[in-house]
């Protein structure tokens, strides 16, 4: 088998940047922002205590395979989708697409991917990329969150399609099968728009949203009393800068990608206060990378005292104030 | 953020940054990971010195070297038992030292796949597979 002619592009965040090759790869050209923003990707929720997670944690969008979802409820476009409860189907069904040349996106745990350098692992069951071909044991993937094209021993992407626990990818694969050559954006833009200022003003739920940021604000305070130690302490503020700039966010929790999707959608819809809200929305990024330096910053030195933590709950809570505030605009606007 | 703001010199962590451009647009460069460049030193001198703590606790048999790889992975006891499909009450139990070494070979090989390591890396409490030690630009 050889590798499907395929163009690899790297992008901000690894469903959003897979959807938006498959999509370009069938025809459709749109951008990884406006795949975002029309799919209600910005989002924020606040985890204190999960099963799954062993130190409180936040998220910046919405819930994994939303994107696509979304996608193809707002675009119209198809997408054929397989999960497997036997692992054998799972392999054989990839191998069988591969043969007919179409490049599957694939959901696995971050943590096998062997081209991933070690420091970067964690147990991550939702990360997605294209498999793009097979060359002896060895598939050819197109991961969006690198360079170039990869390649992966055949264990190492069996181990990651099927590994357990929370949100399992249960050998997960799609592909775009109906894809139009064009699509009026403007009515899948407002309802992109209209969603996302839902989920961050009125969901009625106490840890997401701006609700989520504030939850967040105030029960940092806490994580020096559920911390190991200082460094283990020192790791998770750090991580509040891994989480907001490294994985795959696009910078500033996916706030720079959110006011680049606000900046297109102004010009789809002519509408000029999209334009003002895009650049109100980078300057709230900004502020959010500030939060992002202070973390990283204040773990480096062990500067973890009430008074830094009192310090990096305030920022947080500003940032809320704003993003109140931007959202109302925002959904303002599109009224 | 403004593009040239946006640049960090770090190849060994790349990534997509969206910045405003000279003209005013915004759109994505091409950039390193900031905290990879300036902080990975720190990561790796807190991660030995863990280590160095759990591999004490087991070999005093304080705790097992199932405990020690939970930890290490950042593996709650649900997500643990999930991915290994042994009861949450039986993995409490295996987090002791001395209900370890009645482990069996299945199990054994259960913990050691989640882990990706070998049986013998588990049953030793050996965490330093050569790759736990891979720094950047060393890929």
């Amino acid at each position: 088998m050889t590798t499907i002619p395929f163009d690899h592009k790297m992008g901000a965040h690894c469903e959003s940047g897979t959807v938006t090759a498959l999509l370009n790869h069938s025809g459709l050209k749109l951008s990884e922002p406006m795949v975002f923003g029309i799919a209600s990707g910005i989002f924020f929720g606040y985890f204190h205590k999960h099963k799954s997670f062993t130190f409180p944690t936040f998220i910046v969008r919405n819930r994994p395979g939303e994107i696509r979802k979304n996608i193809q409820k707002r675009l119209g476009i198809r997408f054929r989708t397989f999960s497997f409860r036997k692992e054998q189907q799972g392999i054989e069904k990839l191998d069988e697409l591969l043969e007919k040349g179409i490049p599957t996106a694939s959901q696995v745990d971050f943590y096998y991917l062997d081209y991933v350098p070690n420091w970067e692992r964690a147990h991550v069951n939702v990360h997605f990329m294209v498999v793009i071909g097979k060359e002896g044991r060895e598939y050819i993937v197109s991961d969006s969150y690198f360079p170039k094209p990869e390649r992966l021993n055949e264990e190492s992407l069996r181990r990651g399609r099927f590994a357990g626990g929370n949100m399992s990818p249960k050998g997960f694969l799609f592909f775009p099968e109906n894809v139009p050559a064009e699509v009026d954006l403007r009515k899948p833009v407002l309802k992109g728009i209209d969603k996302a200022c839902f989920n961050m003003l009125n969901l009625p739920v106490p840890f997401i949203g701006i609700k989520g940021i504030r939850l967040f604000s105030k029960r940092i305070m806490d994580w020096p009393k559920i911390a190991r130690d200082t460094d283990h302490l020192s790791h998770e503020v750090m991580k509040i800068n891994i989480l907001l700039e490294d994985q795959g966010t696009g910078g500033a929790g996916f706030r720079f990608m959110y006011a680049t999707f606000l900046q297109q959608a102004a010009g789809i819809i002519g509408n000029s206060e999209l334009a003002s809200l895009s650049t109100e929305l980078m300057n709230i990024g900004d502020r959010w990378r500030e939060i992002s330096l202070f973390a990283a910053r204040i773990g480096k030195n062990r500067d973890l005292g009430p008074g830094k933590m009192k310090e990096l709950s305030d920022l947080i809570l500003e940032r809320a104030e704003m993003e109140e505030q931007f959202f109302k605009k925002l959904k303002q606007s599109i009224k | 953020m403004k593009e040239k703001e946006g640049f960090v010199d770090c190849p060994e962590q790349q990534m997509i940054l969206y910045v405003e451009k000279e003209d005013g647009e915004f759109g994505p460069i091409q950039t390193g990971s900031f905290i990879t460049k300036n902080y990975i030193d720190d990561y790796f001198e807190k991660r030995k010195k863990l280590i160095l703590s759990l591999t004490d606790q087991c070999k005093n048999s304080e705790i097992s070297p199932v405990k020690m790889f939970m930890v290490l992975e950042d593996l709650t006891i649900d997500e643990l038992s999930a991915r290994t499909r042994i009861p949450a009450r039986k993995i409490k139990k295996h987090l002791i030292a001395k209900h370890f070494d009645n482990l069996s070979e299945e199990l054994l090989q259960r913990y050691s796949t989640v882990f990706n390591i070998s049986v013998e890396k588990l049953k030793q409490a050996d965490p330093e597979p050569e790759a736990m030690n891979e720094e950047p630009g060393k890929k």
